[in-house]
């Protein structure tokens, strides 16, 4: 079977609102990050990809198979939510059985994969938890737990890391790039060290259009020769940040060094050419592409 | 399995508990507290006749004592109402009286002054009852019905002069040696008590089960979205005319449950009253089974499919009026006389067996007619479900600030 994602010209409204523009995107085996600000659309287009909203026109294939059949799709996909919730009475190996059955797992291998599934993102020992007892990274994990339990072919996570602490994003990521081994994983981010550390490919969206698409290195590449940094007294801040895009600042004594984003040499004493991070590479890409780039320390 | 696992959510929501709380409270202080002795059948009892003499005598008198006082008393949807007539309206009910009683002016005053004056409680205000004033000779009933129809009109309704209730109201005689003989038969002989007994306990928990149930298939429909794990729902492989059907059927097996416990509970009540009778030992599973089941199904179909378009609180106001007209429509006539469309069937006594087989036809017309409405709405409740599903519908809101009224605005 083809294993990819095929959307060509997608177009899709709120009522007479567009909310996304023309997507053309193809997403293929591994993972695969989707990169944006909030309300950027990137959870519209999740949605659209399974089957939990219509678009208004253009074409959407998941291995071969038009979204409009959801029913295929719905048992070929795992969802991750947003807001990943469950009812907080009931146990953690119960809550991942109910939601095997309405997968229509039987009852023997739904306990099995339930207790590997369990295993794999270690909450094997508190499995009699209640929901409610979980920590939100728990949660999370237990999140790909149901997602993973009729074994997808494509696992789609939307921000999965926001709220938790360093360690169990590091967990986090490190469980996604396992499961991305024999499947499509999409996950849609707005931190951008989520990406860097687990996707090969990537896009950008904004105002519900793609802005660019292709590995986590072409946007580097990219972004070479615009970014710089720059020794700034303490005073001079205020008025760098409103004409650069900041991306980094490191306070010393008197002076601040600032990693800044700008198309031409900037007038600044100090200021030096820099190798691009991803970080820099997103805010030169969304600069580029003509984004309100306001907003922050307003 | 899907269906376990919905009936185990519901057992353990705060919903269910009430619900099961207050069936039990409704049960034991109505049918289990009527039913702590044997029945007196017939010996007070009392029949309705269709005595056309005595149905107009009743009712003029009455309506005399009611005009002189002018205070009729009204029950328009069951509740009470006094009603004061004013202008043409009280002219109108007195030329009615005077056309009733043959009378020209001056005779008719003269009828009025005939009125024995009583106290009502503790009024110190005089209050005249009215008990021979005759009838005009040979005064048509079909006239007579149609001026207590109008005169029910006058009165916005739900009077004791309303043509269907005439004989309910003023034609009621006490039973003969014969129909007490009849009664006890019917009771002990061919409904062998329990039969009886089931009508009574079917009629009360009916009036419950039109009403409780919208409050859990509420709860269970908006839980999902409630606990924000609608699209985890959503995108399972799970169709959803099953999903939908599957947890309707969790829904009426688990609020059954308590139906079940209090048909037990009425059982063992009966056997301890009538012990050394010969009883139906089935009766009490069997007849609110087909009784009770529609008025089940009903209530929490409607439930769930509002609470799928619009919200509980919709639901639950929806149901309630439906309920209460459900209720109310029949109030007054708490025996037989069951409509081919009523939800609520009404027979609040363990005898009048007749009067129940009378409307048998209608019985099992109205709980097949419900039971096929119910289903056509889960069936309506799944295609909106499936719209939801798939993002091509979201709900009408009537309140908040999502409302379809501030959108039109």
């Amino acid at each position: 079977m083809d294993k990819k994602i095929v959307i060509k010209g997608m177009n899709k409204f709120y009522g007479r609102k567009q909310v996304l523009f023309d997507i053309d995107l193809t997403i293929g085996q591994g993972m695969f990050g989707l990169l944006g600000r909030n309300g950027a659309g990137k959870t519209t287009l999740m949605k659209t990809i399974a089957a939990l909203q219509p678009k208004k026109s253009g074409e959407i294939t998941v291995c071969g198979v038009p979204v409009k059949e959801a029913a295929k799709i719905r048992s070929m996909t795992g969802y991750l939510p947003q807001d990943f919730s469950m009812y907080p009475n009931m146990r953690t190996d119960e809550a991942l059985d109910y939601l095997g059955a309405l997968s229509g797992i039987p009852a023997a291998e739904r306990k099995k994969r339930v207790g590997s599934l369990l295993k794999k993102v270690n909450l094997y020992n508190d499995r009699s938890k209640k929901i409610k007892q979980l920590s939100g990274g728990m949660k999370r994990r237990l999140g790909i737990a149901q997602a993973l339990l009729h074994d997808p072919e494509v696992l789609i996570v939307d921000e999965p890391t926001a709220g938790l602490d360093p360690e169990e994003r590091i967990r986090f990521r490190n469980l996604l790039c396992e499961t991305a081994e024999e499947r499509i994983v999409i996950l849609s981010t707005h931190i951008v060290g989520d990406v860097e550390s687990t996707c090969e490919n990537i896009a950008i969206m904004d105002e519900g259009r793609i802005l660019w698409h292709g590995t986590v290195s072409e946007l580097i590449e990219n972004a070479r020769g615009h970014i710089y940094t720059a020794n700034i007294e303490k005073r001079y801040m205020a008025q760098i940040k409103k004409e650069y895009i900041v991306t980094g600042m490191v306070s010393q004594a008197e002076y601040t060094t600032v990693t800044i984003v700008s198309d031409s040499e900037p007038d600044l004493p100090n200021a030096v050419l820099t190798e691009p991070d991803i970080e820099g590479a997103y805010m030169y890409c969304l600069r580029s592409n003509g984004c309100d780039m306001k907003g922050g320390d307003e | 399995m899907l269906f376990r696992h919905e009936c185990k959510k519901i057992l353990r929501s705060a919903a269910f508990i009430v619900y099961c709380i207050l069936s039990l409270l409704f049960f034991f202080t109505n049918y289990f507290s009527d039913c702590t002795g044997k029945e007196d059948v017939g010996r007070d009892g009392l029949v309705a006749v269709e005595d056309h003499d005595l149905i107009m005598e009743g009712a003029l008198n009455s309506l005399m004592e009611d005009y002189n006082s002018n205070k009729y008393i009204c029950y328009p949807y069951g509740y009470y109402k006094a009603v004061r007539l004013k202008g043409s309206k009280r002219d109108k009910i007195r030329e009615y009286l005077k056309e009733i009683t043959g009378t020209d002016e001056k005779g008719f005053e003269e009828l009025l002054d005939k009125g024995e004056a009583y106290y009502e409680g503790y009024s110190a205000e005089a209050q005249y009852g009215y008990h021979d004033i005759p009838v005009k000779e040979n005064f048509s009933y079909d006239r007579f019905r149609e001026i207590m129809g109008d005169v029910d009109d006058m009165l916005g309704g739900g009077s004791v002069y309303r043509p269907d209730n005439l004989m309910y109201s003023f034609s009621l005689v006490p039973m003969s040696e014969e129909q007490i003989q009849a009664e006890q038969d019917g009771f002990y002989k061919e409904d062998r008590i329990t039969r009886g007994l089931a009508r009574l306990f079917c009629d009360y928990t009916g009036i419950i089960l039109a009403i409780l149930p919208v409050f859990v298939a509420a709860w269970l429909t908006a839980a999902d979205k409630k606990r924000r794990m609608e699209e985890l729902v959503y995108t399972r492989k799970t169709s959803s005319v099953k999903l939908v059907f599957t947890r309707y059927a969790a829904l009426l097996c688990t609020m059954f449950v308590p139906v079940f416990a209090e048909m037990v509970v009425a059982l063992l009540e009966a056997l301890s009253v009538y012990k050394g009778e010969s009883m139906d030992m089935l009766a009490f599973f069997k007849l609110p089974t087909v009784w009770l089941l529609p008025n089940l199904m009903f209530t929490t179909a409607l439930g769930v499919l509002l609470t799928e378009i619009f919200s509980s609180a919709f639901a639950i106001l929806t149901q309630t009026v439906v309920w209460f007209y459900s209720v109310m429509i029949g109030f007054g006539q708490l025996a037989g006389r069951i409509g081919r469309f009523t939800l609520v069937c009404r027979h609040n006594t363990p005898m009048e067996r007749n009067v129940f087989l009378e409307s048998r036809n209608n019985f099992i017309f109205s709980r097949i007619f419900w039971t096929v409405v119910s289903l056509l709405i889960m069936l309506l409740a799944a295609v909106v479900y499936n719209a939801e599903r798939g993002g091509r519908f979201n709900g009408i809101r009537l309140f908040g600030k999502d409302s379809i009224f501030r959108r039109k605005a």
